[in-house]
This record gives C-alpha cells, structure tokens and sequence, in this order.
C-alpha cells in the first residue's frame, strides 16, 4: 500500500510539546531558583545567579557539541539538514556562552570584587564565544550553499577542541574560579535543594535549547529550499 | 601523497625565491613590532622575560599568517590552484606542501625576529639550548592552525579580515605554551620550558593530523 503520509518519528511526535514544556519549565525553576533554594550562608541571594549561569554553560557546551556533531554529519554525507543543525545549534551556542558570560560577570563583581578577571576559565569561554562569532562570520561571508557548509563544518570541527578546554581549565590552572561542585570526585558538594533547583534549570534550559534548535532548523530548511528552488529554476531557463 | 606534497612545497620555495613579497612583508612586520614595543612601552619593560617572549610570538602569529594569505593569493593570482587541485590527491599535497613552505619561510623570519630582538633588547637567555628547542616547537606550532584558516577563507573576499578572527582564538593555547616556554628559558627553568615545550609539540601534531584529514574537503 502506498501512503503518502510523513512517517511520525518520537522527534516529530513530542515537537508540539516543546514550547509549553519549555515555558513551564522555564517557571518551576525560576520558582524554584528565587523562593524554594536556600539562600548560601557565604554568599548570600547572589549565590543565586548560579541556576542561570550553570545552566547556560552546560547549554553553550551542548550546542557546540551537537555543532561538532552535524558537521561531521554534513562531512560524511553532504545532508543540507546537518547543516542547517549546526547553524542553529552555533547560534544558540554564542546566544548562551554570552549569558555565561554576563551572569559570571554579575555574580563575580559582588564575590571577587571585579566584573572580568584574567582567569582561566573566563578567558578560555571568552575564547569559545569569539571562536563561534567567527564561525557564524564565517558562514555569513560564505554565498554558495555547499562550499559554505563545507567551510563551516570544518570549522565547526575545529572549534570544538576548545569546550574540553574550557571545561577543564579549573583543574589544570590554578584558577580563581571554583571546581566543579556536581561532577566531581566523590559526589556533589551542594545541598540538596540547591543540587535539586540547579537540576530543574539545567532541564528546563536543555528543553528551550530543543525548542530553539527545532525552529531555527525550521527556518534555515526553509531557507535553503528557496535558495535550491531559485537554482532550479534558473538552471530551468537557462535550459 | 609525502612526494606530491615535497613537489608542492619545492614549487613554493622556487616561488618564494623570485618574488619574496610574503617574506620580506614578514621580516619587515616583525622588525617593526620589536621596535615598535621597545618604543611604547619602553626599553625596560619590553625587555621583561614575561613582555618579550609575548611580542615575539604575536607577532610572528601575525607574519605566519601575512605569509600564508601571499602564498594563497599567488596561486589564485595566475589560476594555479585549479590545475594543483586537478591532480590526484592535490587537495592533500597544496595543504601539507603549504605547511611544509610555511614551516621553511616562518623559521628564516623567527631567527631574523630572534636575533634582532635579542640584540635590540639585549636579553640574557639563561637556557640557550631550551631557548631554541621552544622557538623551533613554537614555530612548528603554528602553520598547521594558519594554513587551515587560510585555506578556509579561500575566494572568500572579506578573507583578509576573516583569517585573524578564525586564527587568533584556536592559536591561544600555542600562543600561551610558546610564550611561557621561551619565558621559563629566558630566565632558567629547564623542567618548566621543557613541559611547556612538550604541549607545543602535542598541539602541534593534533592540528597537524585534524588539518590533514578535514582540510582538504574545503579547498575550492
């Protein structure tokens, strides 16, 4: 039998949901972030900026893994929709390494008494989100469809080479910034409801990231039907 | 694919020799930095074993990438590309010939660099054996990372704009590892230069193999 029906993968069946479980996510953890964690007994409420900050690192270090990912996937099989992941994921990326970035700079005037140290960890993100801005640069000076994909992906390859960097510079430098407090030897080292409230951020940023990612390749597959369309139909009347 | 990439690599040298416009822009960009820092910061601090190393390598970033983009645009110049990247395996050879000639080219301006800003500064070099092990691994750091950004941008017209961007970010660790290595010589810390010598030489060849296996998807 014939069916000219779209096979509904898992992906396609759970789309729908993304925008209100984002959105619902989105307000149990800022409940949770601003009433039901406790206040840090050092630090005070400005402890607090760290459901933001975390969240949105793993979020930076996720786009930028799955930007690694599709540009292998482009590599190996010249699929447009591998390219059109990597730049959705790139530019949820920078979004979420610049908010690192502004939420450090916020907890870390109150804590070390500076907005921005020449520290490891903060010089090594600043370093990933100028390596992202060039790569978006990049595909934006690029014209041609594929050769545009092609320099992409492999600049996409060699980016990533930084996020381990970034992640592990605490360990391998003396830095100001503190250690892991969750992955780390031995179990997290925070209190409960903070590690539950940090959790809940970390969940509901990685549903915004679907929802985000799922539009914006929406977009860029539209983009690149036009673009595919209008070859065709030159190629068409110069035939 | 070693004997298509020497051939490259020899063609370059030829080239180099007639028309040395990249090296002698290098050598001269060098030359003007060391004076240029000695100048604005003053005689004593860009003498500092932490300050001259740190020019040193930026500014032969800078001459590595000035003599690679020349090298590219020679070869687009007069159209040469195409017929290097009509041959079997040519896509491989014009990576790694380039490597290689920008190895050769970026050694002649790191010892000319060298000599002037150790003479002009007069530096006390502690560990010259150390010293040079870290110029000769610094120098082998770089090319692999240019020549990729390079090829990259390639009939790109905002190229010349675009390589220091995609370039300065992924050269930060060769940039610290060289600085600290020709530094801890500087003032004779064997084990310390040694180590940092070490990651020079371990980035060195992760970029080298990376450039080699994606590169030459994206030379056109």
């Amino acid at each position: 039998m014939i069916t000219t029906a779209f096979p509904r993968t898992i992906p396609m069946r759970i789309r729908p949901a993304l925008a209100p479980a984002s959105v619902v996510a989105a307000l149990v953890a800022t409940a949770m972030a601003l009433v039901w964690a406790p206040t840090d007994a050092v630090q005070g409420d400005v402890q607090r900026v760290m459901y933001v900050h975390v969240p949105s690192a793993w979020l930076a270090y996720l786009a930028f893994l799955v930007v690694f990912v599709a540009s292998v996937g482009w590599l190996w099989s010249k699929r447009p929709v591998f390219d059109a992941i990597a730049v959705a994921s790139a530019e949820i990326g920078v979004l979420f390494t610049g908010l690192t970035l502004i939420a450090g700079s916020i907890w870390a005037k109150p804590t070390w008494g500076v907005w921005w140290t020449w520290e490891p960890r903060l010089l090594t993100t600043a370093v990933m989100f100028v390596m992202y801005v060039g790569y978006l640069l990049l595909r934006s000076l690029s014209l041609d469809l594929e050769r545009r994909a092609t320099r992409s992906a492999v600049a996409g390859i060699v980016a990533v080479v930084n996020v381990p960097i970034v992640h592990l510079s605490v360990t391998w430098m003396n830095a100001l910034h503190q250690l892991p407090s969750v992955l780390r030897p031995g179990g997290p080292a925070l209190d409960d409801r903070m590690l539950a409230t940090l959790i809940v951020g970390v969940v509901a940023f990685t549903i915004l990231y679907a929802w985000m990612l799922a539009a914006r390749v929406d977009l860029e597959r539209a983009r690149q039907d036009r673009v595919l369309g209008s070859l065709l139909l030159k190629r068409a009347a110069g035939a | 694919m070693i004997r298509r990439a020497l051939l490259v690599a020899a063609r370059e040298g030829r080239a180099d020799r007639r028309q040395p416009d990249g090296l002698v822009a290098a050598a001269t960009f060098v030359a003007a930095l060391v004076l240029l820092e000695s100048v604005v910061v003053g005689p004593q601090v860009a003498r500092a074993s932490s300050v001259a190393p740190a020019l040193y390598w930026i500014a032969l970033l800078f001459a590595a990438i000035v003599i690679a983009m020349r090298s590219f645009e020679r070869e687009l110049e007069d159209d040469a590309i195409d017929a290097v990247l009509a041959l079997p395996g040519g896509r491989d050879a014009l990576y790694a010939g380039k490597l290689i000639a920008l190895l050769g080219t970026l050694a002649v301006v790191a010892v000319g660099g060298g000599v002037l800003e150790i003479a002009l500064l007069d530096l006390d070099i502690a560990l010259p054996g150390h010293l040079l092990l870290a110029a000769a691994l610094g120098v082998v750091a770089l090319p692999a990372v240019v020549i990729l950004d390079v090829a990259l941008t390639l009939r790109l017209r905002a190229r010349a704009a675009l390589v220091p961007v995609l370039a300065l970010p992924v050269l930060v660790p060769q940039l610290v590892a060289a600085t600290n290595a020709t530094a801890l010589a500087l003032e004779g810390d064997p084990s310390g230069s040694l180590a940092w010598s070490g990651l020079l030489l371990a980035i060195a060849l992760v970029y080298a193999v990376l450039g080699l296996t994606i590169v030459p998807t994206a030379i056109e």
